[in-house]
């Protein structure tokens, strides 16, 4: 099981053991002075602070460490991180039995934080190296315990905490010893069971998530052929119809002319669908994004003149006001344009007579707002959160216009998402809505 | 330029017949071919004053191939082409004119199908006048 957790998470948590150990360095000062001067407990405490003071240079050296592995967000060998792991770990039982001995030795009962350790290795690393840990830590107190035991080496004891001489007295050693190291192993066995359970969970819910964005780009791939193919038919229908509707092979009763309109109009309404449905599919297929920086100024103004020359013939007024620091953005451009004029189209489109329309770009340091405003129908609040998916389309949009494929704003979305931005929407209080989204000035290459 | 002779090269017939009866209608002289090799053949027979190409007939890029072959052959480079493209919906690349790199889509225009009659009158008169 080793190295299956992701490189990045495992260098996550080696620095967040750094982080650890800043805490613990100072509630061992903070314990050590308190113990002293307002628990009366005699400690060594010279020794403890100068423990301390070299635990601090060792975290400080294992910082600089992980910085160096992952400088410039390159990504460390997962066995790399394995190891200095699992030094930290070593380099903590050492320490933690060190402090033990200036501290009381086995009458310590923070001898039990070996069980955090155990914790800690048992979910970053493998089963092994959990046991293996679990002895090392049995052997140091074991050992320290045994010397204090037998005189080999000074006893500091805990002089007003507990009982003097329990250090010396051999069954008491012996069954403190027992129980300690059943702990560790136990903690470790339980830990290490439920790790592995959640690791093979989590690899088949990975694996389950790649078979169905397979299973979604072989699905887009299709609807792309069939969508391409029907748009091929109805591209012949509307030009053969076109030419009848046209007049061009001759007058038409006014019958013939109404049922040539109908079957004009609708054929240019599933073709406006299709077309749809084409720019949406692409671009969920499109894979590398060629991106180019461009000026979304010139942009706006661009889309600002279709959208006018719209909203013209419903006496709309169109206004905009772009702060003058915006200037260059990175992204798509086709496709960033294809969503402003969707945005603004659909303001147009779903706003009475006379109304207004007012497009907004504010620069907010890496990244830019767009906002689209209009005085039009608003949106239901209790469709908010569905105007975004895929064919659909709200129900008072539905019933003011026919026309209408409920796939510009899912469109908009996927193009936003894409280029690391978000899209919102929400009513205005004096009625219409307001579409925002922002876009990072510099599109992250993914 | 009326009765400019124009060369559709399209393999779907409806579309050839629906672009030949609006054209006709305009009184230009319409002949059409449904590949690359037919549309040579016609060429060759007798000089367009202008062809309409579709970019995808027998295979994917026909019609481009098709389009750098014409520009260089001096005997057939001056006849603009207007490209007609449904590029868009297969690889999601706008093209336009001005984005066209000269040697590698060597075309006077793109438009993109279905056309719509006045339009496609519109853009065949302007590249008429141009010659």
């Amino acid at each position: 099981m080793e190295n299956l957790l992701q490189t990045t998470s495992l260098a996550r948590r080696a620095s967040w053991l750094v982080t650890l150990r800043w805490a613990a360095i100072g509630a061992l000062v903070v314990a050590a002075t308190v113990s002293r001067r307002f628990m009366h407990i005699d400690l060594a405490s010279r020794h403890l602070y100068v423990l301390s003071g070299f635990l601090g240079v060792y975290n400080a050296a294992l910082y600089g460490l992980l910085r160096w592995l992952t400088r410039d967000s390159r990504e460390p060998s997962s066995a790399a991180i394995g190891r200095v792991v699992t030094f930290q770990i070593c380099g903590d039982l050492v320490i933690l039995t060190m402090i033990l001995h200036f501290s009381g030795g086995i009458e310590n009962p923070f001898a039990f934080f070996f069980v955090f350790h155990m914790i800690i290795v048992s979910i970053l690393r493998s089963r092994r190296q959990s046991y293996f840990q679990a002895g090392l830590a049995s052997a140091l107190f074991g050992s320290l315990v045994w010397l204090e035991c037998c005189g080999f080496i000074h006893h500091y004891p805990l002089q007003g905490f507990a009982g003097h001489g329990l250090y010396a007295n051999g069954v008491f050693v012996l069954g403190t010893l027992f129980v300690f190291g059943v702990t560790l192993f136990l903690v470790v066995f339980m830990t290490t069971s439920i790790a592995e359970q959640l690791r093979a969970h989590q690899e088949e819910l990975e694996k389950a998530n790649r078979q169905l964005q397979e299973k979604d780009t072989i699905k887009n791939e299709y609807v792309l052929r069939v969508t391409h193919d029907v748009k091929g038919h109805l591209a012949a229908i509307q030009s053969c119809i076109d030419t009848v509707h046209e007049g061009l092979l001759g007058p038409l009763s006014e019958g013939q002319k109404d049922m040539i309109g109908r079957a004009h109009r609708r054929t240019s309404q599933a073709l406006a669908f299709v077309a749809d449905l084409l720019k949406l599919t692409h671009a969920k297929l499109a894979g590398e994004p060629g991106i180019s920086c461009f000026s979304l100024r010139e942009m706006i103004a661009k889309a600002l003149a279709a959208a006018k020359s719209r909203a013209e013939g419903k006496g709309i007024r169109v206004s905009v006001d772009v702060a003058p620091s915006v200037e260059i953005v990175c992204g798509e451009q086709v496709l960033i344009e294809e969503t402003i004029l969707n945005l603004l189209f659909n303001a147009v489109k779903y706003t009475p007579q006379g109304g207004r329309v007012e497009l907004a770009v504010q620069d907010q340091g890496t990244q830019v707002l767009v906002q689209v405003r209009d005085n039009g129908m608003g949106i239901p609040e209790d469709e908010m959160d569905k105007i975004f998916q895929e064919f659909y389309r709200a129900t008072n949009a539905r019933a003011a216009e026919r026309d209408g494929t409920g796939l510009g704003l899912s469109f908009a979305k996927q193009v936003v998402e894409r280029h690391g931005g978000c899209i919102a929407v929400r009513n205005n209080p004096e009625g219409g809505c307001t579409f925002s989204f922002t876009l990072p000035k510099r599109t992250p290459r993914p | 330029m009326a009765s400019a002779r124009i060369l559709i090269v399209d393999d779907d017939p409806d579309i050839t017949e629906a672009m030949r009866v609006v054209l006709d209608h305009r009184g230009y002289q319409v002949d059409s071919a449904a590949d690359s090799t037919m549309a040579m053949e016609r060429i060759k027979a007798k000089r367009p004053d202008l062809i309409i190409l579709d970019v995808m007939m027998t295979t994917p890029q026909e019609g481009f191939v098709l389009s750098r072959e014409l520009k260089r052959d001096p005997a057939t480079k001056m006849i603009p082409i207007l490209m007609l493209t449904a590029v868009k919906d297969k690889t999601g690349i706008d093209f336009r004119p001005e984005a066209g790199d000269e040697s590698w889509l060597p075309v006077e225009a793109f438009l993109d199908k279905p056309v719509k009659p006045d339009v496609l009158v519109q853009k065949v008169e302007a590249l008429l006048r141009k010659t």
